[in-house]
């Protein structure tokens, strides 16, 4: 071909591909593949949840009651809500985290509605009824955080916003009127007839505060330092931070009378440090500044002291009788004993004996009536969310998205291993709920909260790609020619 | 009244619908535990760009010598395929990062067999774009030499990864 032709070509054709690339990105929108998936897995799960409360008046009444039933239908409709919502907002969000948390809640729902039968409560007396409200409640919050939050990256600006809440919130139970102590914590947050529990809000709002900051502020963490046995250690002038979040840590848990949740806010801060700088020298200093903050707590505080020994020596009878001893976790081991391999049985089991069965101890009344099997299959959906979210985070496009998806479902991993750790012996008992099983508005309302933010995250991050280059096409160019 | 029988099958039935839904949600994810399967492009999408690409191809060489210049490439605004099966296409960068990779999730997706599924990512960084290599298999390599730190990318500088070289343009 001669060359004026091909410069005469040039011009026009190189128009030609750049209209032709902005019409195939439009083309390459495969519209709602993951809504659709979605969708399945939710009807799926809304059964589960149905035949939960079906299978739980089988086993404890020995007939169906269509009450129950049709609320947790209704609940089953408001998620499918949730679903519609995401089809509008956020048609690319992941299509496995909302089917989880389904599931998970039925789950909770139906053990508290089992144990409300058992203690003969019904009404709006029954935990279960305020259970499937606050749930209603959770569900509508996630929607207007949906809707709210188009683009996470507008929360990267509010972090000191954030920060500010946070503290408030977790303050606001210290207040004189309006904090209210609760089985020895001071957690709580009592306005007439409701109370509330703010520290798991400041959960969410601490996360997005941590990934703020350390997004700026990482360069001057991660760059510096001295170099001891092969591990970078910060320098003492960069250890500001972590001295704030140590020091607010471990006021929780002497003012607050709260282990959990002061181990819950420093393990966030600690992994999305981690994270942020890829330093193991934060995570051996923050391991060894809590675990001799809590050696010397489990020494000077009666509680903590109690709790340690409780969790060493659960069967002396001495520490069973106590006031505070182990008669409840000894409770929660001989409901799990009494489970076996395959449980009771929904509705067949005693688990209201364990006292908290349906808030801290729903674990132990789950293991009891679906046994080790179930509590497996429980383990394994949180295991499978919180890897989706961590996948989130690690696909994120920017740094702010990528710490927040990460510290986010780490705080939920970190409440599962605290909250079923405790109980099963494998560490001291703290008060933390059970993510989306434990009875408690507050809990459910910043887990839905959690998931509608991952949510909202999975869908910046799944966009579709600009551009495909795909050799198995290409053959096909050379002989179309 | 139900009978023991029963609700025994009820609640072992009930522990398999359970675990049935747990394997659904692991059988819907299976690409992130096995890669990302090599899929054709729909056959409509694939038609359209055999025409476009074709007479481009030489057309595509040509401006890279008749302009010389290799300034900052702040002002690049967009990514063009200069070898490999997309020659001669070209895309509008994004604002600030473009992942390359052959895993779906990534900007720029590019599914050979020499493409790590995260291989490298392009950043806005101060004063231009850089590439950043991320631990991939075959690497990347700016202008013919392997990227191992963040490299500044200059305008019309051909960056290869795997089969497939591109280069930024104003």
């Amino acid at each position: 071909m001669s060359s004026p032709d091909t410069e005469a070509m040039a011009t026009p054709a190189t128009n030609a591909i750049s209209t032709f690339t902005s019409n195939i990105r439009v083309k390459l929108r495969t519209p709602a593949r993951q809504r659709n998936l979605e969708l399945v897995l939710v009807l799926f799960a809304i059964g589960v949840n149905l035949s939960l409360i079906a299978l739980v008046q089988l086993g404890a009444l020995g007939h169906l009651g269509f009450g129950a039933i049709t609320l947790s239908a209704v609940l089953g409709v408001l998620i499918l809500g949730v679903h519609a919502t995401l089809r509008v907002v956020a048609p690319d969000a992941d299509p496995l985290i909302l089917p989880i948390i389904t599931v998970l809640n039925g789950l909770g729902i139906a053990m508290i509605y089992r144990i409300d039968l058992a203690d003969h409560r019904s009404g709006w007396d029954s935990a279960g009824i305020k259970q499937i409200v606050w749930t209603a409640l959770a569900i509508a919050i996630a929607i207007a955080v949906l809707i709210i939050v188009r683009n996470h990256r507008v929360l990267q600006r509010y972090r000191y916003i954030a920060m500010f809440s946070g503290i408030v919130l977790l303050l606001l139970p210290m207040l004189p009127v309006v904090g209210s102590t609760v089985n020895g914590a001071r957690l709580w947050v009592a306005l007439g007839p409701f109370s509330f529990q703010p520290g798991e809000l400041a959960k969410v709002a601490l996360a997005i505060f941590f990934a703020g900051y350390l997004v700026t502020a990482r360069d001057s963490l991660s760059m510096v330092g001295r170099t001891i046995l092969g591990i970078t250690f910060p320098r003492a002038r960069d250890l500001g931070p972590i001295l704030v979040v140590f020091t607010i840590s471990m006021l929780v848990l002497v003012f607050q009378r709260d282990l959990g949740t002061a181990l819950l806010y420093f393990g966030l801060f600690l992994v999305m440090i981690y994270v942020a700088t890829g330093r193991s020298s934060w995570v051996i200093l923050g391991v060894g500044m809590f675990l001799g903050g809590a050696l010397i707590a489990s020494q000077t505080l009666s509680y903590v002291h109690g709790r340690v020994e409780a969790w060493l020596d659960p069967f002396n009878p001495d520490i069973y009788n106590a006031e505070g001893g182990s008669y409840q976790l000894v409770q929660g081991l001989f409901g799990f004993a009494n489970g076996g391999l395959i449980g009771t049985g929904l509705g067949r089991g005693r688990p209201d004996i364990t006292p908290l069965a349906s808030s801290d101890y729903i674990v132990s009344a789950l293991g009891e009536e679906l046994g080790l099997v179930g509590l497996f299959a429980i383990l394994a959906l949180y295991l499978l969310f919180v890897s989706r979210g961590f996948r989130i985070g690690f696909a994120g496009q920017d740094d702010f998205g990528r710490l927040l998806g990460v510290g986010l479902s780490f705080a939920i991993a970190l409440q599962v291993f605290v909250v079923i750790g405790g109980v099963t012996r494998v560490i001291p008992l703290t008060g933390l709920t059970t993510p989306f099983l434990a009875a408690g508005g507050s809990s459910l309302a910043a887990n839905w909260i959690i998931a509608a933010l991952l949510l909202r995250l999975s869908d910046a991050v799944r966009h579709k790609p600009l551009l495909v280059v795909d050799p198995e096409v290409s053959p096909k160019l050379v002989v179309g020619q | 009244m139900m009978s023991e029988l029963t609700l025994l099958l009820l609640r072992i039935g009930f522990l398999i619908v359970l675990w049935g839904f747990v394997f659904a949600i692991v059988y819907s994810l299976r690409s992130d535990l096995f890669g990302q399967k090599v899929r054709r492009l729909p056959a409509a999408a694939g038609a359209s760009r055999q025409t476009a690409v074709a007479p481009t191809a030489p057309a595509v060489s040509r401006p890279t010598k008749s302009r010389p210049e290799t300034g900052a490439s702040l002002d690049a605004t967009r990514l063009v395929i200069t070898s490999g099966a997309k020659q001669g296409l070209e895309v509008e960068l994004p604002a600030e990062t473009l992942t390359i990779g052959r895993s779906n999730e990534s900007g720029l997706v590019i599914r050979d067999d020499y493409t790590s599924t995260h291989h490298a990512r392009l950043l806005r960084w101060n004063d231009g774009w850089v590439v950043q290599d991320l631990d991939s298999t075959n690497g990347t390599f700016l202008n013919g030499v392997r990227v191992t730190v963040p490299t500044h990318v200059p305008l019309n500088t051909p960056v290869k990864i795997g089969a497939t070289s591109f280069e930024l343009r104003r």
